[in-house]
């Protein structure tokens, strides 16, 4: 994997934990997760519900609270490690350096103050700026994200907005300190495609444009397929396979993300039986021994009934299986 | 589709349209001067649906948050008065079952959490006489069966499943009395591709097995595109264009479905997002003049702004309401 690794890497994951510690035990809802995002690189983070999509978005951003707790692994932003800070160092980070922008817009947007209000807030919280300043930054924001008539729309309050348009302030917000990796969960999940179309469209120019690092999470493949660079998919919280996303999406290595693939539905599959995964993604409490896929996997042989580790296919790519679907190149 | 015309009509809707609100009335009126209401706006959420679909095939409704599908559902499965207009089934009698079923998004919020589900499945076929008593486990157990749930799980709490499995009780619990059409609001909106295919290959399964007919409401175009014999696109309420599947997916008519089309992301559309319309979805209580999608539309001519244009057949069993087709042979 480290062979992928550029210089330019902005965000580097390596063999991280993230665990649950209840009474009753840990849980361990992450292991051994690494990845790498590089300058103006957009990398998709697909997997079904509870593989951990948000856990690690949220392991990287700090924002993991008892009981969950991130036990082992490092990540670097630009280099520097960010396990370890201290929580004033860590809120410093976060807004700054790294942005998140959620599913629902109202995890950043506070009901009831203006949007004016809380774009100045989000710039006075790193910077010092004038109101006047303020408001100005705040209009050019709004502007770049496509909101019509910017000026009036500082006025509104957050319900008095559309959920398209409640998606592009958070955006917009997102973007007020020019950061240098977004972690974007999965902002379109709950809009409308025409509505969707517009946002992927936006923040895929506005990375491209200032080089921002962007991971881009999501459980539908053809939004990856649209908007990503590299692709890491992930099953019951490890990542089973990493690369380009040509590579992956036309030549997948993980029986997993075949599987995927081939349960979309398409153009051609119009009329016929949709291929499916036997069974479901086992709970975390509930995990095999060895690969948590061999349950539902058709390649799976004794040998799976030990993890495998994540190996090197080609100098960008990488896959966590014991037998890789031999159309992958070796 | 092959349209073997022959196979006879089960639901045919006439001019069907719905409005909540705009009470206007002297009481009305008086209350909100005094300040104890507010004068309701008028919604058309439908307004003048008409189509026919016949038995064992699959209408296909899809459109823009808003644009009156789940209410258009709701009475074509009788759960709401049209304000005008009618639904007409050829379906048997309710009585020895209950023909026309709707199966919504969210499986949870329609399932009482307090029942097992042998109840939840067996209750109405039990009290309505639909099943006899001594064969309803039966029945149960075959239903849980066909719909992927594991019989032996008939004493669990609705709770104890994940979306997935709920959303097969959901169907189960539809499919225990009998019907012969179903409603299907958003019903696989919500799970995950490698559940939603092993749910569309059901419900494909029973289409086969029991001559099931599909009114599939949902605003996924790949799933729609998937399943559907025929297709409905509204727009604030109205149709704009309908016919069947293939021909509607690949020589779209009216901008508007050529726009929700091109915006679907698509697996094998790589680092590419279209984002075809402009602008946020208009609000029914408020709608554009003349075609209501001229402020969005890219070919609006003059004429758009001024004259709504008419549904009306563009080709055999094809409809569109667009100035611009105008020529019959289109
Ligand atoms: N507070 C918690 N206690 C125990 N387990 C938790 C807790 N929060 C999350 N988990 C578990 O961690 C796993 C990963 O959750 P995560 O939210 O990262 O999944 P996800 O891939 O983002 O799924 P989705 O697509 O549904 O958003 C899930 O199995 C979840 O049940
Ligand atoms: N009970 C109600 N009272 C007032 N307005 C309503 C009511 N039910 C629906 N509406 C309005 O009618 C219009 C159509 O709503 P409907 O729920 O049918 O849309 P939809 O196409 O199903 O949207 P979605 O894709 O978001 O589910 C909307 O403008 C909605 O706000
Ligand atoms: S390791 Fe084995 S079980 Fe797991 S995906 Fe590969 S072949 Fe299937
Ligand atoms: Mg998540
Ligand atoms: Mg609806």
């Amino acid at each position: 994997m480290s062979s992928a690794k550029t210089m330019q890497a902005v965000l580097e994951v390596a063999n991280l934990d993230t665990s649950f510690v209840t009474a009753s035990g840990e849980i361990k809802a992450l292991q051994g997760v690494s990845l790498h995002v590089n300058k103006g690189e957009i990398l998709g983070l697909v997997g079904e519900s509870g593989s951990g999509k948000s856990l690690t978005g949220f392991s990287i951003n700090g924002l993991i609270s008892p009981p969950g707790r991130v036990m082992r692994g490092t990540i670097r932003l630009h280099g520097e490690p960010v396990l370890g800070r201290s929580a004033e160092d860590m809120r410093r980070l976060r807004g700054r350096r790294i942005a998140m922008i959620f599913q629902d817009p109202m995890m950043t947007l506070n009901p009831v103050l203006r949007i004016e209000t809380q774009m100045r807030d989000a710039l006075r919280a790193h910077e010092t700026l004038s109101r006047a300043e303020a408001r100005d930054r705040a209009i050019a924001a709004l502007d770049e994200v496509g909101i019509p008539a910017p000026a009036t729309r500082l006025t509104a309050y957050p319900h008095q907005l559309s959920g398209g348009m409640r998606q592009r302030v958070a955006i917009a917000i997102a973007l007020l300190h020019q950061p240098d990796l977004i972690i974007a969960d999965e902002p379109t999940t709950a809009l409308d495609v025409t509505i969707q179309g517009q946002i992927l469209a936006l923040v895929q120019r506005l990375c491209r444009e200032r080089g921002t690092a962007l991971i881009w999470i999501t459980h539908d493949l053809a939004v990856v397929a649209g908007i990503a660079d590299r692709i890491a998919v992930m099953y019951a919280g490890r990542v089973v396979e990493m690369g380009p996303v040509d590579a992956v999406l036309d030549r997948p290595a993980h029986p997993y993300t075949r599987g995927l693939i081939d349960s979309v539905p398409n153009r051609n599959s119009r009329g016929r039986r949709l291929r499916q995964i036997p069974g479901r993604m086992p709970a975390l409490t509930d995990l095999p021994e060895g690969c948590a896929f061999a349950p539902r996997c058709t390649h799976a042989t004794p040998a799976c009934a030990v993890m495998p580790e994540m190996r090197a296919l080609s100098h960008a790519r990488a896959v966590r299986c014991v037998h890789p679907l031999s159309e992958a190149p070796g | 589709m092959k349209d073997d015309g022959n196979t006879p009509v089960i639901l045919r809707a006439d001019g069907l349209s719905k409005r909540f609100g705009g009470r206007d009335d002297l009481l009305t009126r008086s209350l909100a001067r005094i300040g104890l209401a507010t004068p309701s706006p008028l919604v058309r959420a439908v307004e003048d649906v008409s189509f026919e679909l016949r038995r064992g095939k699959v209408l296909g409704v899809v459109g823009e948050s808003g644009c009156g599908k789940s209410t258009l559902g709701r009475m074509l499965a009788g759960l709401l008065t049209p304000s005008a207009g009618r639904v007409e089934t050829a379906t048997h009698e309710a009585g020895e079952s209950f023909p026309v079923q709707m199966i919504f998004q969210d499986p949870f919020s329609s399932l009482n959490p307090r029942k097992r589900v042998r109840d939840l499945i067996g209750e109405a076929p039990r009290v309505h006489q639909i099943v006899p008593r001594a064969d309803l486990g039966d029945w149960i157990a075959d239903l849980m069966q066909k719909c992927g749930i594991d019989p032996s799980y008939q004493t669990r709490f609705s709770h104890e499943f994940s979306g997935g499995q709920r959303q097969r009780i959901g169907i189960a619990r539809a499919l225990a009395v009998k019907p012969e059409l179903l409603i299907c609001d958003e019903a696989v909106s919500a799970l995950d591709v490698s559940i939603q295919a092993q749910i569309i290959n059901l419900f494909m399964d029973l289409r086969d097995e029991f001559g099931l007919t599909y009114v599939f409401i949902s605003h996924d175009l790949g799933v729609v595109e998937h399943i559907s014999d025929r297709i409905v696109v509204m727009y604030l309420g109205r149709i704009v264009e309908s016919g069947p599947a293939e021909q509607i997916f690949d020589a779209p008519a009216h901008p508007y479905t050529s726009a929700l089309i091109d915006g679907v992301p698509r697996l094998d559309r790589r680092r590419q997002v279209y984002a075809p319309i402009k602008g946020d979805i208009p609000s029914p209580i408020d709608p554009p003049s003349g075609c209501h999608f001229h402020p969005r539309c890219p070919m609006a001519t003059e004429r758009c702004r001024v004259e709504a244009p008419k549904l009306r057949e563009i080709a055999a069993g094809r409809q569109a309401a667009c100035h611009l087709i105008d020529d019959p042979a289109f």
